[in-house]
């Protein structure tokens, strides 16, 4: 393989991994209670900022900080479901869709009247940067650590899911919140649980954005936002491993389509992922691996 | 052991039960029989707390206990810790989870592994073919094994007081035969039934008592016997002329 096309393809797992980051939690929220939460994008601009006001204000660790921005991103995500989203409970599933776009432009605007729309350097310790190499291609210790970091809280999340009294509770409630109840599951706290993880996920995604691109801004959240959605639908909006698989296929993708196609089709490449949603949708209306609503009801 | 007193449910706009009154003793099995419409489930799903009254008080004593509980008052999750549970209609099992995980989650909230355990095994015993399938997504299963599933999943939790909403419903002649069996079982083993039926002939000949619901409320109890030879149940609800 050539060194150019292996770079690529590091590249694409990078990004991969942190739209997978992201997309899981779109998809616990949606499995749980059937919300679309366009606020969730912007928890990774949280987890991006609070990364930078530890490093400020502390020093500590690394493996130190990436713990105390996912219990910040969880404790964000457990704010945002009490305070915006069960007082809608039972209400139609467009009330919610258009109360997450309003979460999401007040968290942008707090950000900017907070923090100033002013970009930010983010400072990763320059041995992150060095290179390792690959055959022909090199890998900075960054993408390494997103890479493993990512596939780590993956697994675990898998075990936490399938193995563990609360995945399911959390799985009973997504399949049916009235039967679950009967079981003595408190379906409040199984709800939180899906918010508090998956926002914790999506801030340490937050900490691989400012670390891989070096800059923040209060509107960072926003598109890899919309591309961790579209990467839930196209694995399967609900699904976890869906939403993985469809995080992974979306960041190589991107990334060889700019990669390999001449240079003057770069600019397209937010079109190209939008683009891809629709055929996929086409051909499999539920995404690669969803359930049809109907085997749901 | 439980008491319903001038029960009043809305749903929606519609007013379903319009002061309904009935008691379940201690051991007995009791049949709540009635047309489409008149209130069954609701009934059931008041005293599990999935419905709040509109008025009305549900006293539950438990065995041995001094004191009444009343259930309107509390939530449905917090009501299945005082030993009732719900046996909800069309089974209503998890498909996505296991066999095995369906019968752990109707565990929930015990702590005490070992008896848990045991239960498991007395489920697995009563119903064979779920500990064959234990490891198969439950809705891979037929209906009737669906059906022992809900019933073992309900077991799970020890209860004193089980709520069954139309066990029969969808099954061949043989499923219903064995679940009934079945649930006779249950009740010689010390648990009281609350049981739901449109199958009134199959209510009458399990139940001790039996309460006929019209339209939201009480129309005829009696002992089952009386009622199986009631004109008017026999008419109304046995199809017979």
């Amino acid at each position: 393989m050539s060194g150019y096309l292996t770079q690529q393809l590091i590249n694409g797992l990078t990004l991969g991994s942190m739209y997978a980051l992201v997309a899981i939690g779109f998809s616990m929220i949606y499995g749980i209670i059937r919300l679309i939460n366009f606020a969730h994008g912007d928890i990774v601009m949280i987890g991006a900022f609070v990364t930078v006001g530890l490093v400020t204000a502390t020093g500590l660790p690394w493996p130190l900080i990436a713990l105390g921005v996912m219990i910040t991103g969880a404790l964000a995500g457990i704010t945002i479901d009490t305070v915006a989203f069960r007082p809608l409970r039972g209400a139609p599933q467009v009330t919610g869709f258009i109360t997450s776009l309003a979460v999401s432009v007040l968290l942008q605007n707090l950000g900017i009247l907070l923090l100033t729309a002013q970009p930010r350097n983010f400072h990763f310790p320059e041995v992150m940067r060095q290179r390792l190499p690959v055959g022909q291609a090199t890998l900075s210790i960054i993408d390494l650590s997103i890479v493993i970091t990512a596939l780590v809280l993956m697994a675990a999340l898998v075990f936490l899911v399938k193995r563990t009294r609360l995945g399911m509770a959390m799985r009973a409630t997504a399949e049916n919140p009235q039967v679950a109840r009967l079981m003595g599951i408190n379906i409040n706290r199984a709800i939180l649980a899906a918010f508090a993880i998956g926002s914790a996920l999506a801030a340490v995604s937050g900490l691989m954005w400012g670390g891989k691109y070096g800059q923040i801004d209060p509107l960072l959240g926003f598109l890899p936002g919309l591309k961790a959605f579209v990467a839930a639908v196209i694995g399967g909006v609900g699904s976890i491993p869906g939403a993985m698989l469809g995080g992974y296929l979306l960041g190589l993708a991107e990334v060889l389509f700019v990669g390999l196609l001449p240079a003057e089709y770069s600019s397209y490449r937010d079109a190209f992922v939008f683009g891809l949603l629709i055929v996929v949708l086409l051909v499999l209306p539920n995404g690669l691996l969803g359930r049809s609503v109907e085997e749901r009801a | 052991m439980l008491e319903v007193v001038g029960l009043q449910v809305e749903r929606g706009r519609t007013h379903v039960l319009k002061g309904l009154d009935l008691a379940v003793g201690a051991g007995e099995i009791v049949a709540l029989i009635g047309g489409n419409g008149a209130g069954k489930t609701t009934t059931l799903m008041t005293l599990s707390g999935l419905i709040k009254p509109r008025a009305g008080e549900i006293r539950y004593t438990p065995p041995g206990g001094r004191t009444a509980v009343d259930l309107t008052r509390i939530a449905a999750e917090t009501i299945v810790r005082q030993g009732i549970v719900h046996c909800p209609e069309g089974r209503q099992i998890f498909t996505s989870l296991s066999v095995a995980e369906n019968l752990r989650i109707g565990a929930y909230l015990r702590s005490d592994r070992a008896q848990v355990a045991a239960d498991l095994a007395r489920v697995y015993g009563i119903f064979p073919i779920l500990a064959e399938r234990r490891q198969l997504p439950a809705g891979n299963l037929s209906g009737g094994e669906q059906m022992m599933l809900a019933l073992g999943r309900a077991l799970m939790a020890r209860p004193q007081l089980m709520l069954l909403d139309e066990p029969s419903l969808g099954l061949a002649p043989q499923a219903v035969d064995q679940i009934f069996e079945t649930l006779a079982a249950i009740n010689r083993e010390g648990t009281t039934l609350l049981l739901v039926e449109q199958n009134a002939s199959m209510a009458l000949e399990l139940a001790n008592r039996a309460y006929v619901l019209e339209t939201g409320s009480i129309a005829l109890s009696g002992s089952a016997r009386q009622l199986a030879d009631d004109p008017e149940v026999r008419r109304a609800y046995l199809g017979v002329a």
